[in-house]
């Protein structure tokens, strides 16, 4: 079967009435997420994994995994989209990869073109989704058939080279990263060790044999971190909103953005695919681009539309290519897709290029609801950005309760347990003290959930050549992947000893 | 405030990478046919911790020499507090009172806490939303949760 009859396949699949409504339903939470200030994608979509686990709980593992994984991939995408609106109407960027969007977007928004500004950015977000969409139907069979080559020592350092990436990418300080990414490497080895079936570090308390749940620690970490940051800091009055008269862009509007926004989208794609540079990077790229390829730079800053069309074309592109890497190698690039994987693995689908071959609908029912997701997010949100702008104003006294009161609902329904909760509770409090002092939290996750497969491979490669430590240099792909991997940590730290300044991917 | 609490990070990182080496050495060696035991990598993990942390706290150290900026921002402590210790009730009281109650007095308090005044809507929000969740995903989707029993 080719790529065209498959991609027609995950259409039967993403077209299945359920399957639309998850779709849509993602989506929908997905902008509301996006544009309410305190939760960005990554918790969106870690506070809805148990939501999503509840709701498929009575449907076959198989399809209950592709319809949930539809559902978190539209509030991924939907989240990515959202971001932009509390930029261009309130100035305050819901997260990290709209903030650039802000800096024109905001000013549209004061000479009364905010419509204009959002009408721009969601067509340049669909735009760049098919895109980015295009781009993965092409790649997918490609890669996956060249990672079915790989062996255990391809995987162990392809995996390490994933983790530094991230890490090399993460925050101020690489040190801190790298212990972030250590730490989570370490709570994966809590548990009845997979190979051997010995209980490591359980101190024998019956909760611990099953392991550390990354449900757990991943929406403590972001969403209850999150949600004690805003209770601790939280600004006395709110801005006011910008108004939206018109909503239609214009003739000159869509004229001046179609370039930006193909650049954009071109650019996001290409940065999404690389592990750890994920949309923050990719936005901030295209607006440096924008600004020099524009004919009058001076404008940017004062409302120039291309300052919006393309760094919003290029974050969605951005989202739409780090499926890739997850998809056809199982490496998440970034936090928020390495919260995806780990939402597959609970419904016991690993993502990587097996699964193109033992669950393709599961990966091109996924890559077909994009689709559906993209063209349902460009006709929901022309008409109803002025209800979106009005879940802005959804008061916090009653929003920040309620999210600690999901999360609660949603660790408690898929653990059954309170042991669990009060992990929650704990990482939590952790989280907002980590990112607080510039420790990034999602190294932390990426590693808790690509540790155990580390260490199997690690083990794997390690039993097949005797006990051979250099197996993982003698192979050339694997020597590779560990030159590059060093080149990630290194070179950062070099350019800063130069004194160069290293932009940064902050947490999205 | 960031730099003192790299140093104590920088020695709470180290006790705990000391801890995982000892831990890891006592996990029993044999391999079972594999050429690597199950200990070999928390062993790696916890002296790459180490290392880390020891480079974490040299850092911390010559940053301090350089310049320190002091900034203080109004924390809201009291409110953290009182919904942090809250949500500890809840959890302690989730099993023992039931999902519907210990919700709803969460939600009340956390409210109330959050902003005061507006007592009914509060109490009406908080009401529909454990309600709510409860009938849904019990009724509706045949899961359950903790009921109200004294026994």
């Amino acid at each position: 079967m080719g790529t065209v009859q498959y991609l027609m396949d995950g259409f039967a699949t993403a077209l299945q009435w359920h399957n639309i409504l998850f779709a849509l339903v993602g989506v929908i939470i997905g902008t509301a997420v996006g544009v309410l200030p305190g939760i960005g994608p990554m918790s969106g979509v870690a506070l809805l994994i148990p939501v999503t686990a509840t709701i498929t709980s009575g449907m076959p593992t198989e399809a209950a995994a592709a319809s949930s994984i539809i559902l978190l991939a539209g509030v991924y995408y939907g989240a990515m989209y959202g971001g932009s609106t509390t930029s261009i109407l309130l100035n305050t960027p819901g997260e990290s990869s709209s903030v650039v969007t802000a800096l024109d977007g905001y000013q549209m928004a004061q000479q009364g073109r905010a419509g204009a500004a959002l009408s721009i950015s969601a067509i340049g977000s669909f735009v760049a989704g098919i895109i980015s969409l295009i781009g993965l139907v092409l790649l997918a069979k490609p890669l996956s058939s060249i990672a079915l080559e790989f062996g255990p020592a391809e995987y162990f350092s392809l995996m390490l080279l994933g983790l530094c990436a991230v890490s090399g990418l993460a925050g101020k300080s690489v040190t801190k990263a790298l212990i972030m990414t250590v730490l989570g490497l370490m709570l994966g080895t809590i548990g009845i060790d997979a190979v051997s079936g010995i209980a490591r570090f359980t101190y024998d308390i019956p909760v611990l044999y099953g392991g550390i749940e990354f449900l757990t620690i991943a929406v403590g970490l972001f969403a209850i971190g999150e949600v004690f940051k805003t209770i601790l800091e939280r600004e006395a009055d709110d801005e006011p909103i910008a108004k939206i008269s018109r909503i239609m862009p214009t003739k000159q509007d869509l004229k001046d953005s179609a370039k930006p926004i193909a650049r954009g989208s071109l650019l996001g794609f290409f940065i999404g695919v690389l592990p750890g540079a994920g949309a923050t990077l990719a936005s901030f790229f295209s607006y440096i681009t924008e600004k020099k390829v524009s004919k009058k730079p001076d404008s940017f800053g004062k409302g120039n539309i291309a300052g919006v069309a393309g760094p919003e074309s290029a974050n969605n592109a951005a989202s739409g290519g780090a499926m890739i890497p997850l998809l056809t190698l199982g490496i998440p690039g970034s936090g928020t897709t390495a919260i995806l994987m780990g939402a597959l693995i609970m419904y016991n689908v690993q993502p990587g290029p097996l699964l193109f071959n033992d669950h393709p609908d599961i990966a091109w029912g996924l890559i077909a609801s994009m689709f559906i997701g993209n063209l349902v997010l460009l006709i929901l949100n022309m008409p109803l950005v002025k209800i979106f702008a009005k879940i802005i104003q959804t008061p916090k006294k009653y929003l920040l309760p309620i999210i600690i009161a999901i999360s609660f609902f949603g660790v408690y329904a898929v653990q059954y347990s309170t042991f669990d909760l009060y992990l929650l509770i704990a990482c939590g409090v952790f989280g907002y003290l980590f990112t607080k002092n510039d420790y990034p939290v999602a190294p932390l996750v990426l590693a808790l959930v690509l540790g155990p497969m580390i260490e199997n491979n690690m083990r794997r490669a390690l039993t097949i050549s005797n006990g051979e430590w250099s197996v993982f240099v003698t192979s050339p792909l694997s020597l590779i992947f560990l030159i590059i991997a060093i080149a990630w940590i290194v070179v950062p730290l070099i350019l800063k000893l130069l004194g160069r300044n290293v932009v940064i991917n902050e947490e999205e | 405030m960031v730099k003192s609490f790299d140093k104590i990070s920088g020695i709470v990182f180290l006790v705990i990478s000391l801890l995982f080496i000892s831990g890891s050495l006592q996990i029993s060696g044999s391999a079972y046919g594999s050429a690597v035991g199950p200990k070999t990598y928390p062993l790696i993990l916890g002296v790459v911790l180490g290392l880390l942390s020891l480079r974490l706290i040299y850092e911390s150290f010559k940053k301090n020499a350089q310049t320190q900026h002091a900034e203080k921002s109004q924390m809201n402590y009291k409110n953290f507090g009182i919904i942090l210790v809250s949500a500890i009730l809840y959890i302690f009281l989730l099993e023992i009172i039931g999902f519907v109650i210990s919700t709803f007095l969460f939600l009340l308090v956390a409210f109330q806490v959050m902003e005061k005044g507006k007592f009914i809507s509060s109490i009406i929000i908080a009401a529909v939303f454990s309600i709510g969740v409860y009938m849904m995903y019990v009724n509706l989707l045949g899961g359950t949760l903790p009921k109200f029993s004294l026994f």
